[in-house]
């Protein structure tokens, strides 16, 4: 499988997971020691990501990815997060390495993230 | 070693007018090497808007076809950039705030992530601009609140747009009140003097000085009844001051052009056009007696040509200038238009008391605080000062 497939791959089976809530698909995915940023006012890590995804996929009546820009390491994202009262966008940039996501870089819109999901990185 | 490179990302000739002040800054500091990377259709027109500043555009990035199996173009422009920057990576990316919104809406996000994801600093013009209408903020205002939160330094054309980004939580280190560039440029523009583009308008100005009024009627919703009202007010004042002249934008389309031609075809003074380049646009601003308008875009130029607005249609820019006493809201009906222009026209007393306080989008030195405030980012320079509240210094008085 030519790598940059096989990385797209990667990519789509993460996305995948956790917009279905497959928390155990997202952990598997993730490098065991990938590095994890975002501009939530909480510390992160690969857990703290694993069950913030989760609490997005819970919530949010749909997730769609709206734009994707793939570059040779990896890939760039926005999603659309519908929840019951609004939707709040958010940018995601993805590093995949060995067939694993070394790197995640999430970018929320943090007006529309306190607004229709209350609560989101504050549990 | 030479100056480092800085990218400043268009997609339309309004948006390379809003980053050739700040271009001309850069160069003429010699801190930093300006780029214009231009991703908009418009080339042609963008390539003059620039020429009018002894500029050109040193990176084309191709836009995504209009109507093609390119279903993501901010996706596309995304990945264009950051493929130009993979290899060309600049110190510092530039961006309109303007470029997030409307034609130009997937540029400008675009830019911004892809400036981000590369981790090069992100310095945002015209930042913090927000729709005023609250039914349509979230939606709307999507994109805008997204790039506020990869950009670096937001420099904002007024203090109302400074307290948006701060209501966002965005550091208030991080945001300075420079005011807006498209000043800059629609002074620089107009002060040259410059021939007329549009040969109507070259025809129709040659003659002995007379008072003008500028009238653009372009937005989507003015159509049938609301163009009525402004085309009978604009026939009704031409008829009764046999010595203004009038220049017009009507919108495109047949309707429009019959429904001018049938209010206005038999006028001598009255000028009615469909499009007008920004060099001539900026000139007749700056030789109207009064500009009456239904977009916003041109609002927060006319206070610096101690121009009064009578604005046809509540707009994001308009605020201020209500604020500021620079401009009126009127109603699209005839005897509004009609009873405020006379009003105006009547009196320079009156219309000079409209702009006495200076213009709030601007002082003419945003496009030297931009530069400046770029390379302070970059350690090279001392961060500038904000722009001073108008009214308290003369126009382009201080550095």
């Amino acid at each position: 499988m030519p790598a940059a497939k096989h990385r797209m791959g990667v990519v789509d089976f993460y996305v995948g997971s956790w917009i279905a809530d497959d928390r155990g698909g997202v952990r598997r995915v993730l490098a065991a020691d990938v590095e994890v940023e975002w501009n939530l006012d909480a510390p992160v890590d690969d857990e703290e990501l694993v069950q913030t995804l989760h609490r997005i996929a819970v919530f949010a009546d749909t997730v769609e990815v709206v734009s994707r820009a793939p570059a040779p390491d990896g890939v760039a994202l926005v999603y659309d997060m519908v929840a019951p009262f609004g939707t709040a966008r958010m940018a995601e940039f993805l590093t995949v390495a060995h067939g694993r996501i070394t790197e995640v870089r999430q970018v929320y819109d943090l007006v529309a993230v306190d607004r229709f999901f209350p609560g989101l990185y504050d549990q | 070693m030479p100056p480092r490179e800085v990218h400043l990302v268009g997609g339309t000739p309004w948006e390379a007018m809003l980053l050739a002040p700040v271009a001309v800054a850069l160069r003429d500091a010699g801190l930093l090497e300006p780029v214009l990377v231009i991703c908009g259709r418009r080339l042609a027109a963008t390539r003059r808007v620039l020429a009018a500043f002894g500029l050109s555009p040193d990176v084309r990035v191709p836009p995504p076809a209009p109507v093609s199996v390119d279903a993501d173009p901010r996706g596309v422009m995304m990945q264009r950039l950051d493929a130009l920057w993979a290899t060309r990576t600049p110190a510092a990316v530039i961006v309109p705030g303007r470029a997030l919104a409307g034609e130009a809406a997937p540029t400008g996000l675009a830019a911004a992530l892809a400036a981000h994801w590369r981790r090069v600093p992100v310095v945002q013009l015209d930042a913090g601009e927000r729709r005023a209408d609250l039914a349509d903020t979230l939606a709307d205002d999507a994109d805008r609140r997204l790039a506020a939160q990869v950009t670096t330094i937001h420099l904002t054309a007024t203090p109302n747009a400074a307290m948006n980004l701060l209501d966002e939580r965005v550091p208030a280190g991080d945001v300075l009140v420079t005011g807006s560039t498209a000043v800059d440029a629609a002074v620089a523009v107009a002060g040259r003097r410059l021939r007329y583009e549009t040969s109507a308008v070259a025809t129709a100005r040659s003659g002995p000085a007379r008072p003008l009024m500028l009238v653009v009627a372009r937005h989507p919703q003015t159509r049938g009844a609301a163009l009525e009202g402004v085309l009978t007010a604009v026939r009704a004042l031409v008829q009764r001051r046999t010595d203004m002249e009038v220049v017009m934008l009507r919108p495109p389309g047949p309707a429009a052009r019959e429904h001018a031609g049938r209010l206005l075809g038999d006028l001598d003074r009255v000028t009615v056009l469909t499009a007008l380049s920004h060099a001539d646009l900026c000139r007749l601003v700056s030789e109207a007696s009064l500009l009456v308008s239904d977009v916003g875009d041109l609002v927060p130029l006319a206070p610096s040509f101690g121009v009064p607005v009578l604005s046809l249609r509540w707009s994001d820019d308009l605020p201020e200038a209500l604020h500021a006493g620079c401009a009126r809201l009127v109603p699209c009906e005839t005897a509004q238009i009609v009873a405020h222009a006379d009003d105006l026209l009547d009196s320079p007393v009156r219309r000079d008391a409209m702009t006495a306080g200076g213009n709030p989008y601007g002082d003419g030195l945003a496009g030297r605080r931009a530069a400046q405030a770029s390379a302070a980012l970059l350690g090279l320079a001392a961060p500038p000062e904000p722009m001073p509240s108008p009214g308290t210094v003369p126009f382009g008085a201080t550095a």
